[in-house]
């Protein structure tokens, strides 16, 4: 179980690597139009 | 028509149409020309490679693009979008739009964040409730690895709602905020101080999941003002950005910024007017609409004062004596109005913040209540705190703030997907209480489109080649009456130039002059032939100065609109029609649809005297309108429907807009209401049981702050669940209708 003395640590770092990851997302605007995306049909041009 | 892009390379203008960032320039313009995903495709082969980060919206028909001076000038992306026929309109920035868009991107990361970290919280929480910590020192690590993570959640997450309580309570008022602040400081900090200590409970899962859910609940709550409120400032956005000014007979381009009363303007045809003013040396057409709401072209005399935003929908240029500019102008002031009246707090709002009050000073009561019980029976200081923290967590009213939001989201987002737009929540709660319809005629009930009824010689030719001539002299113009000439006769030859004269067009051909216009510019006024109303719309075409004919138009009612409203009065609802047309042209068209009840030949102050009548019978009014005629009509209401193709200020003060110019909508809007109704009644009547079922046993100490958390979640989530649940009303509409 000492494992749990690095992976809890760890896990943390990982949230906030995750939170930091988010809060550039939405800065950078990639959820200022949530439904744009499902309105534009698939382009299979070359 | 290639217009001169040049201006937008100077520097001043530049700033005036997007915003710096960095070396470059965030640009958000509008794409008239984009209506599918192909045009979308062709707007981004057109940029090509020479801009940043493009973002399309096909629905919103934008397009933002960031751009840097060094790749490429601004003006040759601009002439690249039109010449692919995008017809590129750049958006004036609004400092306001800018700033919303920041909010909710900070309101987003937000939710997010407490989100990610309520979930994180729950798991490490998870091995305490089970039991399954192997060791003290696990256990510790455990709870500070909670705390770590709460953190963000509390601090960051939750900052509005500490900021909120406190200009609060500095105000010296209550509201929602100031329990929600206080439940969160109370589940935090000692919780922060029993991890430090490792003795006692801690409530970290309960105070994330509590940000979590309440900054989602506002979220909601936000969105929908915002959505509508930035489809005005879109419409608001489109006036004129440049302007040709002439000094001494020399035409040059200027930023609207620098003009100054008294400049004399030159306005190209198909142009908005960028500046108020008195027109000068020639007559002109325009279309009002943005202002007006009138959807025909006003036919204006040298010496009338003109609108900025009104468009030159006239052949020839227009020129202008500029009074006033900038923020005078009447288009700036109603813009203005518009803002305010976004960021007003509604009616309904404030009435739920009062009795918020009440119920505020309740549970803060409680909770005292609480403490003082339980230090009375002789328990701990901390067990005191846990019955405090579980009273104040139980009665949070997040079901409750969740169940209006909710429910109105909901039905909010479903009408948008169909093509209703609700620019004001509130009218959904109105909308069930209805029991009278009125609609206007023109517009309404009946297209925008006008169509040729008759055509009546008066000359030599016969009235397909009249038709064909006159067709041929409206080549290339945008008015509904060229619009009902050229669909009449599409094969008419276009070969033929027209100019602006005398109120209408003319041009030589064939060794003949021909001319078309408004007979009120004839000298022989005729009466009009049997069978045709005074009201109806006409022109006469003229040869060397001869009558040749007459050709009269007509209004054609809306297809669906018998349909939509036999659905009304079957609901039932009463239906009444207010005309400014004539008595005729009402009669038959109410007889058309089967209303018994109509008014012709309505001034707008009437139309505003009969709602006045029916409400003080004691009815609940929906109008349904279209342009300015119908503005004090649609403010008076007690709901009010749109359709767009009217004017923006019809948009702006309607609280239902019918998008795709159909009627469609309205029985849709009507059955999503009493969904939403009977959500949030079933929704408040649950939050209400819980609550008071959950109190008690927080009062006596029985009931656990993580358990009290954990019931929390869940009934606001059947809340929320319960607000997405669409109605049987509604549900036989997907099949049935297309918006």
């Amino acid at each position: 179980m000492t494992s749990l003395y690095l992976l809890i640590p760890l896990g943390v770092a990982t949230v906030f690597g995750a939170i930091g990851v988010f809060i550039w997302a939405a800065n950078s605007g990639q959820f200022d139009e949530l439904d744009a995306a499902s309105r534009r049909l698939p382009d299979n041009e070359p | 028509m290639s217009r001169d892009w040049a201006a937008f390379d100077r520097a001043d203008l530049q700033s005036a149409v997007g915003q710096r960032r960095g070396n470059g320039l965030d640009v958000m313009i509008a794409l008239d020309g984009m209506h599918c995903a192909n045009c979308a495709a062709r707007a981004e082969r057109a940029l090509g490679t020479d801009t940043q980060d493009v973002r399309i919206n096909v629905a919103a028909r934008t397009l933002a693009f960031h751009w840097r001076p060094g790749d490429v000038q601004l003006s040759a992306l601009l002439k690249r979008l039109d010449d692919a026929g995008l017809a590129p309109q750049l958006l004036a920035r609004s400092d306001a739009d800018t700033a919303a868009v920041r909010e909710e991107r900070v309101a987003k990361a937000r939710i997010g964040v407490a989100i990610v970290c309520a979930m994180q919280v729950m798991m490490l929480a998870w091995p305490q409730y089970t039991g399954a910590v192997p060791d003290a020192g696990i256990a510790y690590l455990l709870r500070l690895a909670q705390w770590v993570i709460a953190t963000p959640a509390v601090i960051w997450a939750g900052a509005p709602f500490f900021i909120n309580a406190y200009r609060a309570l500095r105000q010296r008022q209550l509201d929602m905020d100031v329990p929600i602040a206080l439940a969160l400081a109370a589940a935090y900090l000692p919780s922060a101080w029993r991890s430090y200590t490792g003795s006692g409970e801690i409530y970290f899962d309960t105070a994330t999941m509590f940000v979590a859910l309440l900054a989602l609940g506002r979220w909601l709550e936000q969105r929908t003002r915002r959505l509508a409120g930035k489809r005005v400032r879109q419409l608001a956005g489109r006036r004129a950005l440049t302007a040709q000014r002439r000094v001494n007979g020399i035409v040059e381009s200027v930023p609207i910024t620098a003009l100054q009363a008294g400049d004399e303007l030159l306005v190209a045809a198909g142009d908005a007017l960028p500046a108020d003013g008195l027109l000068l040396e020639t007559e002109a057409d325009l279309d009002e609409a943005l202002l007006t709401g009138e959807s025909r072209p006003v036919h204006h005399s040298v010496g009338d004062t003109l609108l900025a935003g009104s468009l030159n929908v006239g052949a020839a240029p227009l020129i202008l004596r500029a009074e006033k500019v900038g923020t005078a102008t009447v288009l700036a002031q109603i813009t203005r109005l518009l803002d305010a009246a976004q960021t007003q707090k509604p009616r309904a709002q404030r009435v739920t913040d009062r009795i918020a009050r009440h119920f505020i000073t309740a549970v803060l009561g409680l909770a005292a209540f609480g403490i003082a019980l339980t230090l009375l029976r002789g328990k701990s200081g901390d067990a005191a705190l846990d019955v405090a923290l579980a009273v104040l967590v139980a009665s949070c009213p997040c079901a409750l703030s969740l169940a209006v939001p909710a429910a109105l989201a909901a039905a909010t987002s479903r009408l948008s997907a169909r093509g209703v737009l609700v620019s004001n929540a509130e009218a959904l709660l109105a909308l069930p209480k209805v029991d009278t319809v009125v609609f206007d005629k023109t517009g309404t009930l009946t297209e925008n489109a006008l169509q040729l009824s008759l055509i009546e010689p008066l000359g030599s030719r016969d009235a397909a080649s009249c038709l064909q001539l006159a067709a041929a002299l409206e080549q290339g113009q945008r008015h509904p009456i060229a619009k009902a000439l050229l669909r009449s006769a599409p094969n008419a030859p276009s070969d033929v130039i027209a100019a602006a004269e005398n109120g209408g067009l003319h041009a030589f051909f064939g060794g003949r002059q021909y001319w078309l216009g408004a007979p009120e510019h004839v000298p022989v006024q005729l009466p009009p032939p049997p069978g045709v109303n005074t009201g109806e719309t006409a022109i006469v075409l003229t040869e060397n100065g001869k009558p040749l004919a007459r050709f009269f138009f007509t209004a054609t009612l809306r297809p669906e609109a018998p349909k939509i409203v036999a659905e009304l009065q079957a609901q039932p609802l009463h239906v009444e029609i207010l005309s400014g047309d004539s008595a005729d042209a009402t009669r038959a068209l109410a007889g058309q649809i089967g209303v018994k009840t109509y008014a012709a030949r309505q001034t707008p102050v009437e139309k505003l005297a009969r709602l006045q009548a029916l409400q003080q019978q004691g009815r609940h009014v929906l109008a349904v309108g279209d342009g300015m005629n119908d503005a004090p009509l649609l403010a008076a209401a007690d709901v009010s429907a749109a359709l767009p193709d009217g004017s923006a200020l019809a948009q702006a003060r309607a609280d239902l807009l019918l998008l795709g110019n159909s009627l469609a909508g309205l029985p849709l809007a009507i059955a999503a209401a009493k969904t939403a109704a009977r959500r949030i009644h079933e929704n408040l009547l649950w939050a209400a049981v819980y609550n008071i079922a959950v109190l008690p046993l927080a009062l006596a100490g029985l009931l656990q702050p993580s358990l009290a958390a954990a019931g929390m979640s869940i009934s606001s989530l059947l809340v929320v669940l319960n607000a997405l649940r669409p109605g049987a009303a509604e549900r036989a509409f997907v099949t049935g209708v297309s918006v």
